[in-house]
């Protein structure tokens, strides 16, 4: 066996070991399963008291205005309400098919449902799958209509809650939203040229084009 | 865990630093394997000389064997390894032209640079040409960009594609390895007989 081993050139023994190699494989099958999971609880938990893996819709804004390309936002709802509104440079991934992504792990993500329900069990999912940055919108769309899209201002407002206001209300403008005024429970549009009844149906705003841009440029 | 790049072990500067190296290395690799000579490489077109494919074939077996025993182990995480988006039909038809090119000129695009930087004079001109079809190919590029894009099936690999195990494409590869050197090395003798090259 030794001596029949010895006869074979370096070619033929090489290609003996990578049989051996590819038959072991064979019989490893998956050599990593994405679908077990392992989780430092400690560290989940600490996570959350701190509140950094929160972010709030008028940073997201203001992100988004300033074309920052640093981050993916990833919009859990189903493709139907997905394609009903969507933030600008959001991408759609139901949270059923978030483990079969193309998500990367070294990501910055943003994950965002109707409220946090959704979203704290999608960072959950993917913090427990090792994705290292993943953050909740705070609040969710609900929080984006309410905050970006309708702002709502009292009439009875301090100078300061004016103030405040109108830089809203920029923001809102430039993602098409309107802002109202609030007298007397009947919500006025501040801005005239958008016509919009006080509860307007959200109409899906232009699309800035691509999703945000992928953080590492790569190729051969 | 590897990768280093995508762990942050180091940051894009240093990554360049380490393509140099690496690419220094490769192209190290390709001269000593001969393939800095045209006329070894375009012999591969007349079945004469099977060395790219023996070469080719055993460098994907390599890289291959490595990556998956190093996700067995964990070093590795290989949903982080980088792979480009599919793009069928463009992909079949560029494939198309880069032979037609490599059979005429006898170099592919990282082998005319081992052959020029040996002071091989195809060499430098297969590399001007390169540039000119780069120039040409940015010309065109809007007429072309919807075709480009089309077909995209994004990150293709053939577990997903046949719904096999990892292990099973591995090992299906590696025989399919070992079979293509048998045959290379009996199309060989049976070729150069019948002496079909002009080289």
């Amino acid at each position: 066996m030794k001596n029949l081993f010895e006869k074979l050139t370096i070619a033929q023994k090489l290609a003996l070991v990578a049989f051996v190699l590819g038959f072991i494989a064979l019989l490893i099958g998956n050599p990593n399963n994405s679908n077990k999971i392992t989780i430092n609880a400690k560290e989940l938990s600490l996570s959350t008291i701190k509140d950094h893996d929160k972010i709030n819709v008028m940073t997201l804004a203001d992100w988004i205005i300033k074309e920052k390309g640093d981050y993916t936002l990833v919009d859990l709802r189903s493709e139907k309400e997905f394609n009903e509104y969507n933030i600008p440079t959001s991408i759609n991934i139901p949270i059923e098919s978030l483990l079969n992504s193309d998500l990367m792990r070294n990501q910055k993500i943003i994950v965002y449902g109707i409220d946090d329900v959704t979203s704290a069990q999608a960072w959950f999912i993917l913090k427990s799958a090792n994705y290292k940055a993943v953050y909740i919108l705070n609040g969710g769309l609900n929080a984006w209509k309410n905050e970006i899209l309708f702002p709502k201002l009292d009439v009875n407002a301090t100078e300061e809650q004016k103030a405040e206001f109108e830089k809203v209300k920029q923001i809102s403008l430039h993602f098409g939203g309107s802002p109202q005024i609030i007298s007397g429970g009947t919500a006025t549009v501040v801005n005239q040229e958008i016509k919009a009844p006080t509860t307007p149906k959200i109409s899906a705003p232009v699309s800035t084009g691509k999703p945000a841009a992928k953080k590492k440029k790569e190729g051969c | 865990m590897m990768p280093y790049y995508k762990f942050d072990y180091f940051g894009f500067d240093f990554s360049l630093v380490i393509a140099f190296v690496i690419g220094i290395g490769f192209g190290f690799a390709l001269e000593r394997g001969g393939f800095g000579n045209a006329r070894i490489l375009a012999a591969q077109f007349y079945f004469t000389n099977m060395r790219v494919l023996k070469v080719m074939f055993s460098a994907i077996v390599t890289a291959m064997i490595g990556l998956f025993y190093f996700a067995w182990i964990g070093w590795l995480d290989l949903s982080l390894i980088y792979i480009g988006d599919t793009y069928l039909v463009p992909q079949i038809v560029g494939g198309f032209i880069l032979g037609v090119g490599f059979t005429i000129g006898g170099y592919c695009p990282g082998t005319s640079f081992v052959s020029a930087s040996t002071g091989r004079k195809d060499g430098i001109v297969f590399i001007l040409g390169i540039l000119f079809g780069i120039f040409v190919f940015g010309e065109i590029f809007p007429l072309i960009e919807d075709f480009y894009y089309s077909t995209n099936l994004g990150r293709a690999t053939l577990p997903d594609a046949l719904g096999l195990p990892y292990g099973m494409v591995v090992f299906l590869v590696v025989l399919m390895a070992i079979g293509a050197f048998a045959l290379a090395g009996w199309g060989e003798k049976v070729m150069s007989k019948k002496n079909w090259s002009r080289c």
